[in-house]
């Protein structure tokens, strides 16, 4: 049981194929894998936001005096070598990286769905140019573009936003155009033509959304490995430049203090953990609903 | 004596909107040398019907009744006894032949593979010959060098002969072909039902035929057990039951069929209104709601098989009625027809 | 009477890409010849039947009538104007008088809409009806196939087959088109909705005076909805006769085959035994001569060196066959 909750909550470079019995939803029930998601991931969004209200210290603030502190009453999570409260440090974090996680798979979807669907609907020379340029970078490895992106912008929320939607759009492109393909010869796309609807009305009403279930589903997946994705660029010093918390930036911080102070690394650890497994529940529950809905 | 004999045989489908009863009491039996048609249209029972006999369906389905094959009670064997008698004793062929191959293999080795791993062949050259034997018995031209080919290379219905060759190689004494040429062209489909008959006669085999299609029923069966919404509600010879069907289904199915040889095509009469939802089953008689004769009795009783005498049976209680021609819609048309012809 | 479709010489050839190096390869291209200069008329109110073995060709010719595959060279004339030189507006405009029901209920139909947004959308996109007329007007096409107005409110997986096939029905019919095209309309179905869906085509033909050109492989359901049948055999047409002329008198060896092979519900009506032997060839490698030769039980040398044309029988009734004396022969057809 636990074995099975660890493989499935991992995240990987999966297609929504793969995912297919066995996942986390069937082990804990369709409906309430979704109720439960929604709710883990809504509950993040409301600690997070509501952090100074919850918190007593300044995510920023530096206590010397105060550094190193194990966990305690006073300091739920202990403190950082700077004496920062890591909790509070945690949930100001959540901000960051949930709406990092949000953007940087919103801007692969829209652009990767986009361009897919231009190169399955239209074919001949724009399917050509589209998926040779996906597989361009698709051969790219993953951190050597974004280090080379985050290189030439520099450190930065903007260049992180640019480089992962760089790394991310041709998944969705890849995922879309073999959809399209596949809508394009069935049927009621036929009729539709017959009936001599205009391309635009047949790809934006009849195609897209009979294609966009496995995009939802692969992004719901993606999501947490784009945050795992910010944490490992904040591991090379690539990551958004301090001291605004983010996990990946706590978690590199702490590295030097493993042995002495294993609440700076694990408890921020912890929290991506969290996330994770709210994400993918929520991203089961909400594929299982689509696919009932067809 | 009978070598596969089904008694109340029922099948139950848990689903998420309740149990399906699939199928229900069902009763046939077919001897050696004898071809059975089970017809019916989509969601009938009878592929479900054979699935539940070779026990394909899965631990969830709720079993019931017996299928005597050869003395043994195939419901009550394990998964490991099955399995020696699947493919052995009894073979299966399904509808779609080319997807039924193992694109990777050749088709030789696909054929030999079921006798190896029955050990029904000392080794592996024997198989392959007997394989390439299977083959020219099919009707494969040039067996020895199209043994080696791989299934894209045959047409579809090389195809479904080939499969036909993998379920004789273990030399079965059942034979259960499920549509086995609905996807075929009908020039190609009278090859494989000729083939079959053949086989039939040849190797005295007991062939169970599963069809939605009355026409391959007429060509190829000895007898005929019709089921309509998990049930069987007639069984006959395909003459008398094209003849004078003695259940109101049987007839409405036959009025359906566009008669190719009549002389003026005659409005076709439909059978009004749609099967039952198997989760959800009327009361009575399963027909009873698109039923012309339909009583207040066929909707409140539960109707057996009964035994009409002459081998047939009907799951109707109105069946001397249909016995009389003349008044009773549904049976004039079939049987003006018989007498014209 | 002037044919309300007329095509003449339509011919198809797809380019097949085979092995990854035959497009570079020189003379390793081939070509699948889907229609091979098919000649045809379709008198208005009629039901022309297509018939033939898969990979005849009878989809392909329905579907470059409408012009949802473009053929390679030929005419297609709707009412005298040719439809294949039609630029897009001309197109779309026409697609309102030349109309399709698609054989497979289930994907013929958009998941995603109701019955009444799958009708409603045709109306509003031809300009036909909007807001509450165009309401109206989908509860008369509902009416029309024979579905109750509430199935306006629902989505297709609420419905079974046959009733898809009446939605697809209704769909095509939203256009108050002239001609319908219905591929195989019927074989997808249970035998006791087939009757429905062919009566309820013949209904509509008397009703709205539609003409209709149906696909089909299925002998029995041919004949009982045509009034003319064309039988295709690798791409071309091999007979083409009135169906009662066709179906007493065939003169193709390959249109006799298939009436013979066609299943009987009489047991005993045993038939013709001009069994058909083997299967038809890969279209990409058509036989010399005529495309049946190799299966025919009356082929001799000449029709293994050319191809023979189709040959006018009188009364509109079309052979391609050097051998049609022999096959029309009473004394011969019985042997």
């Amino acid at each position: 049981m636990t074995e099975e909750h660890a493989a499935s909550t991992l995240p990987s470079r999966r297609l929504p194929s793969l995912m297919g019995r066995g996942r986390l939803s069937a082990l804990v029930g369709q409906r309430t894998a979704l109720v439960a998601g929604a709710v883990m991931i809504s509950a993040i969004v409301l600690v997070s936001v509501m952090a100074p209200v919850i918190s007593p210290y300044d995510p920023v603030d530096q206590d010397l005096r105060n550094a190193l502190q194990p966990p305690s009453w006073t300091h739920l999570f202990g403190t950082d070598n700077f004496g920062r409260d890591i909790f509070t440090r945690v949930i100001y974090a959540a901000q960051v990286d949930l709406r990092i996680g949000f953007l940087c798979v919103f801007f692969p979807w829209v652009l990767g769905t986009i361009l897919g669907g231009i190169a399955g609907y239209a074919g001949g020379v724009f399917d050509t140019l589209i998926m040779r340029t996906v597989d361009t970078f698709t051969a790219f490895p993953f951190l050597v573009m974004a280090i080379g992106v985050i290189a030439i912008l520099g450190p930065g929320v903007t260049s992180m936003y640019i480089a992962l939607t760089l790394a991310g759009w041709s998944m969705y492109a890849r995922i879309v155009r073999a959809e399209v393909l596949v809508a394009k010869r069935s049927e009621y796309v036929l009729a539709a033509r017959a009936l001599g609807f205009s391309h635009t009305r047949i790809m934006l009403r009849h195609v897209l959304p009979n294609v966009i279930t496995p995009t939802i589903i692969f992004a719901m997946t993606d999501i947490v490995l784009v945050i795992l994705s910010t944490t490992t660029l904040a591991f090379l010093g690539l990551g958004l430049p301090p001291p605004a918390p983010t996990w990946g930036t706590m978690i590199a911080e702490g590295k030097s203090f493993i042995f002495t102070a294993w609440w700076m690394v694990t408890l921020p650890g912890l929290a991506i953990v969290l996330v994770g497994i709210s994400l993918s529940l929520f991203g089961d529950g909400v594929a299982d609903w689509l696919r009932e809905r067809e | 004596m009978a070598l596969l004999e089904v008694r109340n045989l029922s099948a139950d489908i848990p689903t998420r909107r309740g149990t399906l009863r699939a199928v229900e009491d069902v009763n046939f039996s077919i001897s050696s040398g004898e071809c059975l048609g089970i017809v019916g249209e989509s969601g009938s029972g009878k592929s479900v019907t054979c699935k539940t006999i070779l026990g394909l369906l899965g631990p969830s389905v709720e079993r019931d009744g017996e299928a005597v094959f050869d003395g043994t009670d195939l419901l009550s064997l394990t998964e490991a006894e099955l399995t020696r008698i699947r493919g052995r004793d009894i073979a299966m062929i399904v509808q779609d032949a080319v997807s039924a191959l193992n694109p990777v293999l050749r088709v030789g080795g696909q054929i030999a593979e079921g006798m190896i791993e029955q050990g029904v062949v000392g080794s592996r050259s024997a198989a392959m010959a007997r394989a390439v034997d299977l083959m020219r018995k099919v009707g494969i031209p040039s067996p020895e060098e199209r043994a080696r080919d791989y299934p894209h290379q045959f047409s579809g219905g090389m195809c479904q002969r080939v499969v036909i060759a993998t379920a004789l190689a273990c030399g079965p004494r059942l034979l259960i072909a499920d549509e086995p040429t609905t996807a075929l062209d009908v020039t190609v489909q009278d090859q494989i039902l000729a083939l079959l008959r053949q086989l039939q006669r040849d190797l005295d085999l007991a062939v169970i035929l599963v069809t939605h299609d009355m026409g391959v029923v007429a060509e190829t069966c000895q007898r005929v057990a019709v089921m309509y919404a998990g049930q069987v509600v007639e069984t006959a010879t395909p003459a008398e039951l094209f003849s004078a069907p003695r259940h109101p289904y049987s007839a409405a199915l036959l009025d359906c069929v566009p008669d190719l040889d009549a002389a003026q095509a005659e409005r076709l009469r439909p059978i009004e209104g749609l099967p039952p939802d198997l989760v959800d089953l009327p009361t009575g008689c399963r027909f009873h709601p698109r039923c012309p004769m339909a009583t207040a009795e066929c909707r409140s009783q539960k109707i057996p098989l009964i035994d009409i005498g002459g081998g047939r049976a009907t799951r109707c209680i109105r069946h001397e009625d249909m016995a009389q021609p003349g008044p009773v819609s549904g049976t004039d048309s079939t049987t003006a027809e018989v007498g014209t012809a | 009477m002037t044919p309300l479709i007329e095509v003449r010489g339509l011919t198809m050839r797809y380019p097949i890409q085979g092995g990854f190096m035959d497009g570079v390869l020189p003379g390793r291209r081939r070509t699948l010849t889907a229609l091979d200069g098919v000649d045809l008329d379709i008198a208005p109110g009629e039901i022309f039947s297509l018939v033939g073995e898969s990979g005849s060709g009878k989809t392909t010719l329905g579907r470059a009538l409408l012009r949802l595959v473009e053929p390679t060279s030929g005419e297609v004339r709707f009412r005298g104007e040719d439809v294949l030189s039609m630029g897009p507006a001309r197109l779309r405009a026409a697609r309102r008088d030349l109309q399709m029901v698609f054989q497979d209920p289930w994907s013929s139909l958009n998941p995603r809409l109701t019955v009444g947004q799958i009708l409603g959308e045709v109306l509003h996109v031809h300009d036909i009806a909007r807001g509450a007329a165009a309401k109206a007007r989908v509860r008369e096409l509902l009416d029309l196939v024979g579905l109750p107005p509430e199935a306006a409110d629902r989505y297709p997986r609420h419905f079974s087959g046959g009733q898809r096939q009446r939605i697809g029905i209704a769909r095509a019919l939203a256009v108050d088109p002239e001609i319908i095209v219905a591929d195989e309309p019927v074989s997808a179905v249970d035998v006791s909705v087939q009757a429905q869906i062919m009566n309820l085509l013949l209904d509509l033909r008397e009703r709205l005076g539609l003409t209709l050109l149906m696909i089909a492989h299925d002998l029995s359901v041919v004949r009982y909805v045509s009034d003319r049948v064309a039988v295709m055999y690798l791409g071309r047409i091999v007979e083409n006769a009135p169906a009662a002329e066709i179906f007493a008198n065939p003169r193709h060896p390959y249109t006799r085959g298939l009436m013979a092979a066609a299943p009987r519900t009489r047991p005993n009506a045993r038939r013709d035994s001009a069994a058909i032997i083997g299967e038809p060839p890969s279209p990409l490698s058509p036989p010399p001569g005529c495309a049946f030769n190799p299966r025919c039980g009356f082929a001799d040398n000449g029709c293994r060196e050319r191809p023979p044309p189709l040959e006018d029988l009188g009364g509109t009734h079309q052979v391609r066959c050097f051998k049609h004396a022999s096959v029309g022969d009473p004394a011969l057809a019985s042997s």
